[in-house]
């Protein structure tokens, strides 16, 4: 007799790297964010925000909050470039953008607390 | 960079100009009623309700030509009082207090048609409060994405910590984490130091 496959209870945790998002317009970016936000996925980006790009980021899954979606949590560490990186990203147009951000659906993540060096999360098993 | 060449011109010619004043920050933090109370103060009246339910302001509120005073010192402001800033509005977390779900389903639409609106007028101030409540921990990403996008665009801030009248509030801890704006604790429920704030506004913003 074949047996019935069993879904798996869990959270699913996606690490994603910096070139998995290079290339994609920030727009692009957050239609890849958000499907996956929405999928109940928390992902991990290698890549950290601007603040433009985060007030966007909250902009766009706040416009999306329904009965089943209720928004969004996300947490980083931000970069504090110096002056010669300031410069640099002057100069050449691009901003390097160093950091790490954590974000999924506030249905399945919670923050614990967060700090400038220190974040502590909690995933919601339903 | 057109608005400050502006104030520069107004200045020259011996003119001050109004500045569009927004107080930004989560909800609950007591933006409304620092609003009430600058409102109280200079023109005898109050701007919005507040209340212990978040998102209770979920439109700008807006009073135009609010002069205040410090030290024979003026200046004229059009106070926007903003609706608190989240990444998240749950219609369940309003029926713990008492409401009813389609009356928490309302809410919730309401509040997030009020944080897009908030997001979108950060382009449109000329100096902003951002409050913070002090018994709450202030390194979160809403504060940490008003202040860049404020300072990206070279907007004045002063980071004002409320409710130093509450028990457990550290006022210290917000000072300690974004120490390069300025700052002042205050409560505006009981009217402490708002007069600081108010030197702090003329001699900072203005």
């Amino acid at each position: 007799m074949a047996r019935k496959k069993e879904k798996k209870k869990g959270v699913k945790i996606e690490f994603l790297s910096r070139s998995i998002l290079e290339g994609k317009s920030f727009d692009e970016k957050l239609d890849f964010i958000m499907e996956k936000v929405k999928s109940d996925v928390i992902l991990v980006l290698e890549e950290g925000l601007t603040p433009e790009e985060k007030k966007k980021l909250i902009e766009r899954s706040v416009s999306e909050i329904d009965d089943n979606f209720p928004g969004i949590e996300f947490s980083g560490f931000n970069s504090n470039p110096g002056i010669f990186e300031k410069i640099l990203s002057v100069l050449t147009g691009q901003e390097r953008k160093e950091g790490l951000v954590i974000v999924g659906s506030s249905k399945i993540m919670e923050k614990v607390g967060e700090e400038k060096d220190m974040i502590s999360l909690l995933a919601k098993m339903e | 960079m057109l608005k400050r060449f502006k104030r520069f011109i107004l200045r020259l010619f011996g003119k001050k100009p109004e500045i569009r004043l927004g107080i930004y920050g989560p909800p609950n933090t007591g933006k409304t009623t620092l609003a009430n109370r600058i409102c109280l103060d200079f023109t005898g009246e109050e701007l919005g309700t507040v209340s212990e339910v978040p998102h209770e302001t979920r439109e700008v509120q807006k009073k135009e030509r609010v002069v205040i005073e410090h030290n024979g010192k003026r200046m004229t402001i059009n106070l926007l009082d903003m609706p608190g800033i989240s990444t998240k509005v749950d219609y369940k977390e309003f029926m713990k207090f008492g409401m009813k779900k389609k009356d928490a389903m309302l809410r919730s639409k309401e509040a997030t048609r009020g944080i897009v609106e908030a997001i979108k007028w950060l382009d449109n101030v000329d100096a902003c409060l951002v409050v913070f409540d002090s018994t709450k921990n202030p390194y979160t990403q809403v504060n940490v994405t008003i202040l860049g996008n404020l300072e990206a665009k070279g907007i004045p801030i002063i980071v004002v910590a409320n409710k130093i009248d509450l028990k457990g509030a550290e006022p210290e801890k917000i000072r300690d984490a974004f120490p390069q704006y300025h700052f002042v604790e205050i409560s505006a429920k009981e009217g402490k130091n708002v007069d600081k704030l108010y030197k702090e506004i003329i001699e900072k913003l203005g």
